[in-house]
């Protein structure tokens, strides 16, 4: 375990290149040069940014550039390093660099830090084929998630990433076995502890994160507000915070579904810079079973999350929005973002100074 | 000749499906709802002009360069589908069925109407 990593998440348009090849390309050739830890390109169904351009699959020809989020994780000294190139690299979108808990190799023995009693979300990185016991690795992850009375977990499938290392990248032919999965999972912490021994009998190389957040909403029943959170820390350093929003792609408000009617909303009204929605394979909250798709049917059973990176002012309006949205489903989070960079070409807002902040 | 109007469908087809993608984009950008009123608007404005087409008479070659080539390509039905599908994917039900019922019968209004306009020529 190595309580001292840093995650590094870069959300941009798949369509981007830089010097003649794609961006998402160039960014996870120099994740598998640096020999990252855990990577994960995620290909997203719907987002809008700084310059308010949209994104989304609901219409062919705005699908054709998706948006697309990478997440790296690695010790903070090899992730320091990366941070300036990844952001020199980046033609326009939005870095994000948080702390994260990187737990590998034997975790059979596991205590939660303390700091981590409220709430915690633990993220499991497997291959796409890999089993246990004959049974895909994510359903088996969800079903001892649930069992163990996590509050919600979803499964996203990446595109493309790196793990211990290696460069495992989706291939339209191929059986893509190692290709990385990423599950992300809410629950208290004491729970979490719990699972994270049970994880490490059951993967071969058990690669997950463990982070700190707050459990803002859950199926509809307001918990807490996002904490409040000064612009800055005491050395002036901006603070940043994130709020992520677990839904069923068919669950509606107001006979939308929600993580359209909040990209839509969050856009026109201006209360957020940007958001992201991605689309997982595999779930479950609100005390629902494990589920995904079926074989026939007509609309789908896969959960959603989108994702909205802010300054703490901005984020206190984006919650009052998303609370009106989810007043029947879904489970929100908020956590500090200790240091983010909005990129434009040669313009950058925000700097990689990590705030420090206790709250 | 026969290689020169081949050459035509090749362009024309080429420039039809440019078309509808720079139309169909440009008010995906300004509309922002999750009906597809871009794939409507082409296959509506497609239609008017097929109408249209058909009602005047016209060579052989030339309604096979604008027809078939121009506006076949213009027009979408496979996108029309898809953005249905997506529709009821996401229990969008009551927009999907509009989609289609409304898509129809408009659809088949501006055909007609294409063809009333080439009468009045």
């Amino acid at each position: 375990m190595n309580d001292d990593c840093l995650k590094l998440t870069a959300y941009f348009g798949e369509r981007q290149r830089v010097d003649g090849r794609f961006f998402a390309e160039a960014l996870l050739n120099l994740y598998a040069e640096r020999e990252v830890a855990a990577s994960v390109m995620l290909r997203g169904i719907a987002s809008f940014g700084a310059r308010k351009e949209l994104r989304s699959d609901e219409w062919l020809s705005l699908s054709e550039d998706p948006p697309v989020a990478v997440a790296a994780v690695d010790a903070r000294a090899k992730m320091a390093g990366l941070v300036e190139d990844v952001i020199e690299l980046t033609p326009l979108g939005l870095v994000t660099v948080e702390r994260a808990r990187l737990v590998s190799g034997d975790v059979t023995k596991f205590a939660v830090p303390e700091q981590l009693s409220e709430a915690a979300k633990l993220t499991v990185y497997v291959g796409r084929q890999e089993r246990v016991d004959g049974v895909p690795a994510y359903i088996a992850i969800c079903d001892l998630l649930y069992r163990e009375r996590i509050s919600g977990a979803s499964v996203f499938l990446g595109v493309d990433g790196t793990a211990r290392g290696q460069r495992h990248r989706a291939r339209f032919f191929g059986r893509n076995v190692d290709v990385p999965m990423m599950i992300i999972s809410v629950g208290g912490g004491e729970h979490i502890a719990r699972v994270v021994p049970r994880l490490g009998e059951m993967l071969r190389q058990p690669l997950l994160t463990i982070e700190r957040i707050r459990v803002c909403k859950r199926d509809g029943e307001l918990l807490a507000h996002p904490d409040v959170l000064p612009m800055t820390d005491e050395q002036g350093r901006p603070l940043w915070q994130k709020l992520m929003v677990y839904t069923s792609e068919t669950a509606l408000h107001n006979g939308a579904p929600i993580h359209r009617a909040l990209v839509r909303q969050l856009r026109t009204s201006g209360a957020a810079s940007g958001a992201t929605v991605l689309r997982g394979i595999w779930g479950f909250h609100g005390g629902r079973k494990p589920h995904g798709d079926k074989l026939i049917q007509l609309s789908r059973q896969v959960p959603v999350t989108t994702i909205i990176v802010d300054r703490p002012d901005r984020i206190a309006r984006s919650f009052e929005l998303i609370d009106e949205l989810t007043s029947e489903h879904g489970l929100v989070t908020s956590e500090m973002v200790p240091a983010v960079v909005l990129i434009d070409g040669d313009d950058r807002i925000g700097g990689t100074g990590l705030a420090e902040y206790r709250y | 000749m026969i290689i020169a109007v081949w050459a035509g469908v090749v362009l024309l087809g080429g420039a039809g499906a440019v078309l509808r993608f720079l139309i169909d984009r440009a008010i995906a950008h300004r509309v922002a709802r999750p009906f597809p009123f871009g794939t409507l608007t082409v296959n509506l404005s497609g239609a008017v002009l097929l109408g249209l087409l058909a009602g005047l008479t016209l060579s052989y070659h030339v309604s096979l360069l604008a027809g078939t080539a121009f506006v076949g390509s213009y027009t979408t039905f496979s996108t029309w589908m898809l953005e249905t599908q997506r529709l009821a994917e996401e229990r969008q039900l009551w927009l999907a069925a509009a989609n289609i019922v409304v898509s129809v019968i408009l659809g088949v209004a501006a055909a007609m109407a294409g063809q009333w306009i080439a009468g009045q020529l």
